[in-house]
């Protein structure tokens, strides 16, 4: 696609601008598909928000779009004076392809991904944020990149894997790559981890390991839960933000919510 | 009317280009891809409004409709926006508008049937050129 004069693109600029209103942007990555980083994303944008700070969730998994199913969002963007208003739901705005193409396929090649990308974030006028959670695509190239040259200073990453090799192996490249690009990382969340025993204590040595070989910690291990795919049947992020996973997720990310430097916008209901 | 949105960012980064390179914008060219379906009167009508009282009140500006071609990365054969538009509902439609590429889910290569097009041309609004005087 021709570029701007000079092969500059002015939606970098306008996303730029946006981006200046967003305190922090975190980055939820797994590298492989199916470790449960959607709802890792949403569960974590719904405990900010109502934690009382102002959130958005930026669902940047163009092939396999799922934060709008999620929070219950079917509604198109408004158009506003300075952009495209997101659906809020649950204290979060969501801003997700599917909320245009509803439930359609979308596919695209990577050039293309990154172009509904970028026009989403050019075109979605947040406001002030405290936190900008994005669901990631489980690639770890062009998305990823795009979005750390743009807003390299307000960027964090948290990485999920599943406890399996496969996930892990995968989960490392990822590390690699924010390492290698220093983007600084919150750290690791195993998840899915089932207990040996029932309800006894998870083992998630894998995601240990992984945290412990890169220097970042391990933010907590959360366990597999039934009531997740019940919750996400019925599309109601209060039944997720009630389940075991929910608690323990809020138990792993609270002492690092100080360390995001995030400022409470609304009072807390708490 | 995401448009509004659009043509201020291309304002700023006309007026970055013109600080960057130290002088006053003359005239800049902007293409509109016939893809995003912007209405040309609107287009116009903003950039008169947005730039009044600025300093690029008084550049030229020269707005250039682009077609839109996409081709079937599944047969090669390339289109033009219109062989595929009559197949598009109205929100189908409004979906492009919002975001080009979108044109995959919901229309079909008339050609081999699958729904897996790049866009070479003509996708949505761009800056083409920034002349700069003295």
């Amino acid at each position: 696609m021709p570029e701007d004069h000079q092969g500059t693109d002015f939606r970098k600029g306008m996303i730029r601008k946006r981006l200046e209103k967003v305190r922090k942007i975190l980055l939820v990555l797994s590298g492989k598909g199916g470790v449960g980083k959607s709802v890792v994303s949403a569960t974590l944008a719904a405990m900010l928000a109502d934690s009382g700070f102002k959130v958005g969730l930026m669902d940047a998994d163009i092939y396999g779009p799922s934060s709008a199913l999620l929070f219950d969002a079917h509604t198109l963007p408004k158009e506003g004076k300075a952009g495209l208003m997101p659906p809020a739901r649950g204290g979060v705005e969501i801003m997700s392809v599917d909320l245009f193409a509803a439930g359609k396929p979308v596919p695209l090649t990577g050039h293309g991904a990154r172009q509904v990308v970028l026009e989403m974030l050019a075109l979605t006028d947040w406001g002030e944020l405290d936190c900008l959670v994005v669901d990631m695509p489980p690639a770890t190239g062009d998305i990823m990149m795009a979005l750390t040259s743009i807003a390299k200073d307000e960027v964090a990453a948290v990485v999920v894997t599943m406890p399996d090799r496969l996930s892990t192996t995968v989960a490392h490249r990822v590390l690699e790559i924010l390492r290698s690009g220093r983007v600084p990382i919150v750290g690791v969340l195993g998840n899915m981890i089932r207990s040996e025993s029932g309800d006894g204590p998870v083992k998630g040595g894998a995601a240990q390991r992984l945290a412990r070989e890169f220097g970042v910690p391990l933010l907590g291990l959360l366990p597999y839960d039934s009531g997740v795919t019940e919750a996400v049947e019925k599309s109601s992020i209060r039944a997720l933000m009630s389940t075991r996973f929910a608690a323990k997720l809020h138990e792993s990310m609270n002492p690092y919510i100080g360390g995001l430097h995030l400022r409470r916008r609304k009072p807390s209901k708490s | 009317m995401h448009e509004l949105a659009l043509i201020q960012g291309i304002l700023d980064s006309v007026n970055d280009a013109s600080a960057r390179q130290g002088g006053k914008v003359t005239r800049f060219k902007i293409g509109v891809g016939e893809l995003a379906q912007f209405d040309p009167k609107l287009l116009r009508q903003l950039f008169a409004d947005l730039t009044r009282g600025t300093p690029l009140q008084h550049a030229k500006v020269m707005i250039v409709p682009e077609k839109s071609r996409v081709r079937c990365i599944s047969c090669g054969v390339t289109w033009d926006f219109q062989d595929l538009a009559k197949q598009l509902t109205v929100s189908d439609r409004e979906m492009v508008h919002f975001l080009p590429e979108l044109l995959n889910s919901c229309a079909k290569c008339p050609s081999c049937s699958k729904s897996y097009f790049e866009i070479e041309d003509g996708r949505s609004i761009r800056v083409i050129e920034v002349v700069l005087g003295a």
